[in-house]
């Protein structure tokens, strides 16, 4: 069965299997179906030899977090990003893909969105939310508004973030001006980046929302995104659309903590907050973007300590709407990444990744973006200086 | 045999095996057998470059309690058995031939409390090299194998294939860092060889274990030595515009006196295709580089590596330059580590060989290397553990083009006659497994193979574990068609 994954890229699997233990869901089951070099082997073996899509199968594709840390860890350069979106693009077209499709249809629209939020904030304050959900963070029924201040960078807010982490977005707001530059929240002009479309296979429908994304952010700013599964989704446009338009939009793109650590020395000089931070990568930062390390450039300054995890940036099981989908596999490896953190001993942990950060403070970890934990340190600082 | 697919079970073994997997199931729990045809077609194969053979049930034992109720189960219902840990192996020797029983020891994970009196800990057979490694630096120890494939390959099978590494020039192979092992026997017997004390007692059947490729049983616990880490460590990148003159350092070096920790040579093929991975500031345009370490105390080591530099240049280096600090160091060891994955960007497939020369014969090997690739209308690359002279010789191709396997095993075959004619041996650590049986009275004599024959015949007198393997055909355990009549799935 054609899996519709370019043969050329299929083909550039050697097999050596040095992607087993950078996978997360390998590390935790064992199992070789549960591997990059595994499930590549599967999509050869249905794609190029015929053989029947059994429970196994779809079930080896399903589990795929789709973190990428076979990407680094492979020599051969094999692309697994792009076969495992085609893989699960076609499933999804087999299985009518509509349940998703329905599930997905707020994250585009921000006043549903909005309204399913608010509506799910007070479901979880009568406890009607069931635990498996993942949301430990109260949902806010209020946000303050978000305000453009200039038009050096755009500040890309998305969907769920915008509806649930506003805190956030005001942060790095914050943050960016601190170091002068004059922020414009993309807000509805660009309601969401489609990256949980991409993952669950809902091709059409991500390429739609990017053309969307790419109209209502015109012009040559910057696009600093504080998600970093978002950012990863955006600076992928160009591999999605294949045109040059699309990829000189993803060359705009950039992680907050990529754009200030290059303008570090702009931020001002203060007092470090007293906090022993261990720095979560989230993966579609670490190798996705390969732009973990300015989260530390940035950070270092403005805490006491930051320490690393000693798991080799293992996902923490979140994987976008991942947690949801396969919660039992989502839990095994966040055990690893809890021990890991066990061990490091944090006051904080700092995650740029909204997904991590719900997904680690379900299991009570003190969670928080690295952009709001500057922010604080700028701001006790400036009222300490008033 | 093969069954038609609408009497094929749902689930992919046949059906005559369903009291075969109801005992394993009693053995180590539901979860833990798999027998659908996605499972056994992954575990059909390993990294090696031959296609597979036929997966029998597959079991997740979780403890040596479970491998050795595994391995009593299978001997009930006469089915062999093969281990399997990451499956990295470049010789098949965990391809399972005759649908045997496989028992992936992935799951038995487990790193005990460190011995520091005895320098030894007891590891479970899954766990990762350089998980163990991770494991032991803060506690000021490493293990000290290292194989290219050591971020992802298990202890049990270093231990199975007596792995070697770029740092086992000075420190040994894996057989010098196994004090004890605890083995579930071929007939599910458990068995302690070896000892932590100095000297153990009577034969040294851990030697004999060590290196046998599963035919002589699988090793459920491992007490491996600890070594300290040194206190310096410098790592020096000599350039050469001839491969000959890399060579001749290598053997300069020893002949010195001095004995490094590591030396190992890329040709320059090989060095473009790892530096646009790793980008780790390796010389594009030089014949061949030389990666060379050593380490100890750091008078020593400063001593050692102005002495390898000057041997270097004595031998026509064109550049010698010290790694500045450790970043700098872990990419150039990056860089040779991942080198065999990288030529993927080259060509899609590759076959790399494993033969050992004498140090002093490098040079002129490697010539006739290169002259039987051009014969045969290949491209090689050369990377290889320089120091004990174990060639790495890479034969690209494209698997798809038509007789092209056929020209890459002639090519071989011609490497390994031209190895073995300059004094060399068969294989340096990737074992012999199905790729060099053939080879094995090309080097042995009749009664070298009869005494090797009667050892493992006394280990497994039913040819019950890994069979088809080592051994050339001819000799027992080694045809392995009556074993099996099993029927084959859709996925063979």
């Amino acid at each position: 069965m054609d899996l519709g994954i370019d043969p050329e890229r299929l083909n550039a699997c050697v097999q050596c299997g040095l992607c087993l233990t950078a996978c997360p869901t390998y590390r935790v089951s064992a199992d070789e179906t549960m591997s990059p070099r595994g499930r590549i082997a599967l999509m050869r073996e249905v794609q190029d030899r015929g053989a029947p899509l059994t429970r196994e199968v779809v079930r080896a594709f399903d589990t795929c977090v789709q973190c990428r840390a076979c990407e680094p860890a492979c020599p051969s350069g094999v692309q697994y990003g792009s076969l495992i979106e085609a893989t699960k693009a076609t499933l999804a077209s087999r299985r009518g893909g509509w349940i998703r499709a329905l599930a997905f249809a707020p994250l585009s629209r921000p006043r549903l969105l909005r309204a399913g939020s608010v509506l799910l904030g007070i479901a979880q304050r009568a406890h009607l939310v069931p635990r498996r959900l993942g949301l430990s963070a109260r949902i806010p029924l209020w946000r303050a508004p978000l305000r453009a201040s200039g038009d050096d960078v755009w500040m890309f807010t998305g969907c769920v973030m915008d509806a649930w982490q506003r805190d956030v977005h005001l942060a790095t707001q914050r943050v960016l001006e601190a170091a002068g530059f004059g922020v414009r929240p993309t807000g509805a002009g660009a309601p969401c980046c489609g990256a949980l479309h991409v993952h669950a296979g809902l091709h059409d429908r991500a390429v739609a929302l990017a053309r969307r994304t790419m109209d209502g952010l015109p012009g040559d700013a910057p696009i600093v995104v504080n998600s970093a599964g978002c950012g990863a989704a955006l600076k992928e446009y160009g591999h999605l659309l294949g045109t040059d338009e699309a990829r000189a939009f993803s060359a705009r793109v950039v992680d907050v903590q990529e754009f200030l650590a290059r303008h570090v020395d702009r931020l001002p000089t203060v007092e470090p907050l007293a906090l022993r931070v261990a720095v979560q990568d989230p993966c579609h930062l670490r190798h996705v973007q390969r732009a973990h390390e300015p989260v530390r450039t940035v950070l270092r300054p403005f805490v006491r300590e930051c320490v690393e995890l000693d798991d080799e940036g293992l996902c923490c099981g979140a994987g976008g709407a991942y947690s949801v989908l396969e919660p039992g596999m989502a839990g095994q490896i966040r055990e690893r990444k809890l021990s890991s953190i066990g061990r490091a001993r944090p006051d904080v942990v700092a995650s740029a990744n909204p997904g991590c950060s719900m997904h680690l403070a379900a299991a009570g970890v003190a969670v928080r973006h690295p952009m709001e934990i500057v922010d604080e340190a700028l701001r006790l600082s400036a009222r300490a200086g008033r | 045999m093969r069954l038609a697919s609408r009497t094929r079970p749902r689930r992919g073994v046949p059906e005559r095996d369903a009291a075969l997997v109801r005992e394993l199931v009693a053995a180590v729990g539901a979860p833990n057998v798999r027998t659908d045809d996605a499972q056994r077609a992954l575990l059909r194969r390993d990294a090696s470059v031959f296609d597979g053979g036929d997966a029998g049930p597959v079991c997740f034992p979780r403890t040596a309690e479970e491998v050795q109720a595994v391995v009593r189960a299978a001997r009930r219902h006469g089915r062999a058995v093969v281990p399997r840990g990451a499956g990295t192996g470049l010789a098949g020797g965990a391809i399972p031939l005759g649908a045997p029983v496989v028992v992936s020891l992935a799951r038995m994970t487990s790193i005990g409390e460190v011995d520091r009196d005895a320098r030894a800990v007891w590891v479970e057979p899954g766990v990762v090299n350089l998980d163990l490694t991770r494991h032991l630096r803060p506690l000021g120890f490493h293990f000290a194998p290292d194989p290219s494939s050591q971020q992802v390959c298990t202890i049990g099978g270093n231990v199975a294939n007596n792995s070697g590494g770029p740092h086992c020039l000075a420190y040994g192979v894996t057989n010098a860092h196994v004090l004890a092992m605890d083995v579930v026997l071929p007939d599910g017997e458990m068995a302690r060889l070896g000892g932590l004390d100095p000297e153990p007692s009577g034969l040294d059947l851990r030697g004999a274990f060590v290196g046998g490729e599963g035919t002589l049983g699988i090793a459920v616990r491992i007490a491996v030595r600890v070594t300290p880490n040194p206190p310096a460590v410098r790592t020096l990148l000599a350039s050469f515009s001839q491969v000959r003159d890399a060579a001749n350092t290598v053997s300069a070096v020893i002949a010195s006196g001095i004995v490094p920790a590591a030396m190992e040579v890329m040709d320059q093929r090989i060095t473009r295709a790892v530096e646009n991975y790793v980008g780790a500031g390796y010389p594009l345009d030089a014949a061949a580089v030389l990666l060379a370490e050593v380490d100890g105390l750091p008078d020593g080591t400063a001593h050692d590596a102005d002495a390898i530099a000057r041997i270097a240049r004595e031998q026509g280096a064109t550049e010698v330059r010290l790694a500045a600090d450790d970043r700098e160091r872990a990419l150039l060891w990056k860089g040779r580590k991942t080198a065999f994955g990288a030529i993927a960007q080259i060509a899609p497939d590759y076959y790399l060989h494993d033969t050992v020369v004498p140090r002093s014969r490098l040079a002129d090997v490697l010539e006739q290397v290169y002259a039987i690739a051009d014969r045969h209308g290949l491209m090689v690359m050369n990377v290889f553990h320089a120091g004990d002279g174990n060639l790495h010789p890479l034969l690209l191709f494209d698997a798809r083009e038509p007789g092209m396997l056929d020209r890459v095993h002639a090519a071989g075959a011609d490497i390994i006659e031209a190895s073995l004619a300059a004094g060399g041996v068969l294989s340096g650590e990737h074992g012999i497994g199905v790729e060099k049986q053939a080879y094995m009275d090309r080097m042995f004599t009749p009664d070298d193979l009869d005494h090797q024959n009667r050892l493992r015949r006394a280990f497994d007198p039913e040819c019950a574990a890994n069979p088809g393997k080592v051994l050339p055909t001819g000799h027992s355990c080694a045809d392995i068609q009556q074993l099996s009549s099993a029927a084959r799935g859709l996925w063979v």
